[in-house]
């Protein structure tokens, strides 16, 4: 980050290499259009570029960081210049979207995939819900509520819920 | 120190919370290695939710892409002390006291009319469409120079980095769209539309403050340091 900071594009290219396929999965999943992903994908990387100076290692992982952009990103596109997208979302959703298979990366398959599916797979189905519609479908927990129906004290409950079950099941498993 | 937002700091790591919810547990992890490291283990289970993404790959000019936009701003380092004579035409035109910063709901009907009259009918929908998205912030016409297919606006958001939206015939072989934020009679690179065209969003690599400039050139594959090439679009905030 420091190099990128300075201007070496160098170093971006290497963030790139590192992170480009899994930011671009990323964004392509929320937004389920593969020019918007790469518009997207594009602007999260140019947003690295503009603010790796205010990068900060002691707040979380560079890939922390960069996930917190594209999903910003991928979210910000939705409400301002495309239309949200109203299906149904699943978190564990490797099958649900039409996915190319000439291009589907191996670590599709990687034991840390299946363990992380595995676990999701454990969470009640109201708990799996809500983290989806938080982390795919880009929607806060005031808004979950409202769309759902829900009281917001009971989605803050399944949204806490679900992430320690899964914090535990991967804990347990490594 | 405050209460520790236990409650809170799961969902802060998947973005769930709203913007004041968000903004005071980040004011708390600045202070609280406790809470910083909890969210750390759910940012871990939030990176592994990421991994479940459907892995499509992008398209093979992505890098290329990523890198193309940045590159403007290393090649600034270039001196610019023998001005190109462009530089003092389009210093001219942002002094015409034009007032083109128009509220957003007559923004939307130029950019609607102004799309109609181009070529690509349905460029000019997608066009108007993505202005009329804008749910927030400042939206300013750009003006285009006469003959020109091109359309855009400038946006600048309530937050988050100003954007063009632009509506761009294809560049002749070897060029490429380039946008310009003028500050005082500095022309500042902001960023290039690549090998992108028809209907895109730019977002711009410099602030735009009260009184820049903004304008769009045709310049070389790539990008370069001080326009050189012929203005299509250009307003003033």
């Amino acid at each position: 980050m420091e190099r990128i900071a300075a201007g070496d594009a160098g170093a971006l290219g290497e963030i790139y290499d590192a992170y480009g396929r899994i930011v671009f999965a990323i964004v392509y999943r929320m937004l389920a259009s593969p020019e918007a992903a790469e518009e997207v994908a594009q602007d999260v990387f140019h947003a690295v570029w503009r603010r790796a100076g205010a990068y900060r290692r002691e707040r979380g992982a560079v890939r922390t960081w960069l996930l917190a952009i594209a999903r910003n990103a991928a979210i910000d596109w939705r409400r301002t210049r495309g239309k949200r997208v109203e299906r149904e979302v699943e978190l564990d959703a490797a099958t649900a979207m039409r996915a190319d298979s000439s291009v589907v990366d191996s670590v599709l398959l990687s034991l840390r995939a299946e363990r992380v599916r595995d676990a999701v797979r454990t969470l009640p189905p109201e708990q799996r819900d809500v983290l989806a519609l938080a982390f795919w479908g880009g929607l806060t927990q005031a808004e979950i509520a409202l769309r759902t129906a829900t009281p917001l004290g009971t989605v803050k409950s399944r949204v806490r819920l679900g992430m320690e079950k899964l914090r535990l099941h991967l804990a347990e498993e490594s | 120190m405050n209460t520790h937002p236990t409650d809170d700091l799961a969902a802060f790591s998947i973005g769930a919370l709203d913007a004041s919810e968000q903004a005071g547990v980040d004011t708390h992890l600045a202070l609280c290695e406790v809470c910083r490291a909890e969210v750390a283990s759910f940012a871990e289970v939030a990176w592994g939710i990421a991994e479940l993404a459907p892995l499509v790959a992008p398209g093979p000019t992505l890098r290329e892409q990523v890198l193309d936009r940045v590159r403007p701003r290393t090649a600034r380092v270039a001196s610019t002390a023998s001005r190109p004579p462009l530089l003092d035409g389009l210093r001219r035109i942002f002094d015409l006291k034009v007032p083109l910063a128009v509220p957003l709901a007559l923004a939307l009907l130029l950019a609607i009319s102004l799309g109609g009259l181009g070529s690509a009918r349905a460029d000019a929908d997608a066009y108007a469409r993505a202005v009329a998205g804008v749910a927030d912030g400042t939206v300013v016409t750009l003006a285009a120079t006469a003959g020109t297919e091109a359309r855009g606006s400038l946006v600048v958001p309530a937050t988050g980095d100003p954007y063009l939206i632009l509506r761009l015939p294809a560049p002749p072989a070897g060029k490429t769209w380039e946008a310009w934020v003028l500050r005082g009679e500095q022309p500042l690179a902001a960023g290039i539309s690549g090998d992108r065209w028809g209907v895109v969003t730019l977002v711009l690599s410099q602030p735009v403050r009260p009184g820049d400039g903004v304008a769009v050139t045709l310049e070389d594959a790539g990008g370069v340091a001080a326009p050189r090439g012929t203005i299509v679009l250009q307003a003033r905030t």
